[in-house]
């Protein structure tokens, strides 16, 4: 619990007010003690509850539902066992280093989070939102993209400091597919940069309402998507791509020798990167807290609506656009089993990379057909970059083969003739 | 004066991470420090109001350079990196002379320093040094709402040259990279095992951190 404080307590600046700034202070206080102390814990606690409850639907049993109704009370209960449990730390560790990396995750996963704009706030002079988030700052991708690299540290951290061949492995592994991940979910973004003009992520949003055309209707925008969405899922370390946690190869991977809430710690940052990447999408694709094809929320603001209305509102629709993301995760996690660690490298370097450098490509011809004054008009960009997302994702599976088969030769004598080294573990059907 | 405690907390905390990259002995340790020295450096960013700047130094520095240290540290060494080292002793005078030289140099450099409109460093200021802080011509205003964009154009028109040079450096390094990588996979195929095909990613590795930095950058 100690360690959870000090993570938490991490994220923003610390209660040194200065009597003039009174209140920037106090609502950073209030996102500090009510956001990142209650909400976001218990999101991930019922997320977890969810996971478990979609995980049995696909399975075709039940899931938790002994504790309270519907199992409701689960994700308490099991954070009470995790916090009262012994917390172990092997004898050859290296204390400090062992320590320290679920709180570098945790930091991350929370950090992420602070630029996220979950609603709409007010307006401001010119009419633009103003947000309603924790900081909204000028850079606040990058700030984003900045914090989330701090997570293959606390990976890597956490399998060095174990001792233990199979957290070495794991950690291995984590580092090399977060640090390759990380390209095509950065590059992935640089079209919605170029389209919005600003890196801040209230503005990206901003602009989606406003032209009412989310980027995800745009062509290349959906190209985009798919590739921000499918690097996320390797971000977070879901399953087609759990090879640092794979249980079925290397026991636990990184965190094979962590024990209670230091697990749980590990658990929670998993969660909450979850939550971050699914809010990301959110932001950058589906408009944030908006309605498709019109400006809803922000036209009622316009109007003189109220603005705790519309913030309810905007919070609404983003959760529901974030709660769709997360159930996607669950439901590919269900369903596909887990790639080979060389599948994993080519499917990033060679199909995920090169197809969101030509993305950008395109994306700029969207900018200079339909954004820019006296262009040929959106309906005629649309058509035009429609047709060079299709070419380019055909030649992508023709010629590159989407990176996922084997070259024969060299690679061929390093993996076994078996069909797959992966095990299906949620989908094995359980008939009786 | 809040700014000043601030400033001179993370300077002091900086002093010291970097004293402990220097003296640590275990090697994965003395690259926490560093990891630790760079944050407080992008602390500093902070501090002089240029976030864009700490964020590019958190993701460049942590995200990458740290990053590729590790690995180097694990593909070289003894993996579990236990060992401590130590250099030879003839090496630390040298070191020692070289390291108060640099320190000569860039103390007067910094002390000596102009800048481009002919006022006096920051070093010799009382007030705090930052870029944005304090005028209000509209450059410096255009700072303070978005740093990006400024950097950009500034790197695209003024620095043009240094930006090109340093991506044809960078392309030169993915480019030998790849190529080293792919002559010791052609030369040594890896044991037929479960384990081979994990450590035979390993060259790869070697050459993606590379690629990331450069794309990064």
């Amino acid at each position: 619990v100690k360690i959870t404080s000090m993570a938490t307590t991490a994220p923003g600046p610390g209660p040194v007010a200065g009597a003039s700034d009174a209140i920037p202070w106090l609502t950073w206080f209030l996102w500090l003690a009510v956001g990142f102390f209650a909400i976001f814990p218990f999101i991930v606690a019922y997320m977890v509850w969810a996971e478990r409850k979609v995980a049995g639907r696909f399975q075709d049993r039940i899931g938790p539902n002994r504790v309270g109704p519907f199992g409701l009370l689960q994700p308490i209960a099991d954070a009470l066992k995790l916090i009262t449990k012994e917390s172990i730390v092997p004898d050859a560790a290296d204390r400090v280093v062992h320590l320290l990396a679920p709180v570098l995750m945790m930091i991350s996963a929370f950090l992420v989070l602070a630029v996220i704009p979950f609603g709409f706030g007010s307006l401001d002079r010119a009419n633009r939102l103003t947000g309603f988030l924790p900081a909204d700052l000028p850079s606040g991708l990058l700030f984003l993209v900045a914090v989330s690299s701090l997570s293959p540290l606390g990976i890597f951290l956490a399998g060095w400091s174990s001792r233990n061949k199979f957290a070495l492995l794991g950690g291995m592994r984590g580092v090399a597919q977060l640090v390759s991940y990380e390209i095509p979910q950065v590059l992935s973004a640089v079209p919605i940069l170029l389209w919005a003009g600003s890196l801040s992520l209230v503005r990206i949003v901003d602009q989606q309402v406003d032209s009412g055309l989310w980027n995800v209707f745009i062509p290349p925008g959906f190209l985009a998507f798919g590739i921000l969405l499918i690097a996320s899922l390797a971000e977070v370390n879901r399953t087609p791509f759990d090879l640092p946690e794979a249980e079925s190869e290397i026991i636990a991977g990184f965190h094979t020798e962590y024990s209670a809430m230091r697990f749980g710690l590990f658990f929670l940052a998993e969660y909450l990167n979850m939550f971050g990447v699914a809010c990301l999408a959110t932001t950058l694709f589906l408009g944030g807290g908006s309605l498709p094809f019109g400006s809803f929320p922000k036209s009622l603001l316009l109007s003189g609506g109220s603005v705790l209305l519309v913030n309810l509102i905007a919070i609404g629709i983003f959760l529901a656009k974030v709660a769709f993301f997360v159930f996607l995760m669950f439901w590919v996690r269900a369903t596909l089993p887990r790639l080979r660690v060389d599948q994993l490298m080519n499917f990033a370097w060679k199909a995920l990379v090169p197809l969101s450098l030509a993305n950008v490509l395109i994306a700029a011809v969207w900018f200079e057909m339909a954004l820019r004054p006296g262009g040929p008009g959106v309906l005629w960009a649309w058509l035009a970059t429609a047709v060079m997302v299709v070419l380019t994702v055909y030649l992508a599976i023709k010629g590159l083969n989407l990176g996922l088969k084997t070259v024969p030769g060299a690679r061929r004598r390093l993996i076994l003739p078996e069909p797959t080294t992966a095990i299906a573990a949620p989908t094995a059907t359980t008939t009786v | 004066v809040i700014l000043r405690v601030l400033f001179l907390l993370t300077a002091s905390l900086g002093v010291i991470a970097a004293l402990g990259t220097v003296l640590a002995r275990n090697l994965v340790h003395a690259a926490l420090f560093l990891v630790g020295f760079f944050f407080v450096v992008a602390c500093q960013f902070v501090l002089l109001d240029a976030e864009f700047l700490a964020a590019i130094q958190v993701l460049i520095y942590i995200g990458a350079v740290a990053i590729l240290i590790l690995f180097g540290i694990m593909l070289t060494r003894n993996v579990q990196g236990d060992e401590t080292t130590s250099g030879p002793a003839i090496g630390r005078l040298p070191g020692a002379f070289a390291a108060v030289a640099i320190l000569a140099v860039l103390v007067t450099g910094i002390v000596k320093s102009t800048s481009p409109g002919g006022r006096p460093s920051w070093s010799s200021q009382v007030v705090r040094p930052a870029i944005a802080a304090g005028s209000d011509d509209p450059r410096s205003r255009s700072i303070r709402t978005g740093m990006a964009p400024v950097v950009g154009v500034e790197l695209l028109t003024r620095y043009v040259v240094a930006f090109e040079v340093a991506g044809l450096l960078l392309t030169a390094a993915v480019v030998g990279a790849i190529a080293l990588a792919h002559a010791s996979a052609a030369a040594t195929p890896g044991p037929g095992s479960g384990e081979g095909s994990a450590s035979s990613s390993s060259p790869d590795g070697e050459a993606e951190p590379a690629g990331a930095e450069a794309l990064v950058s």
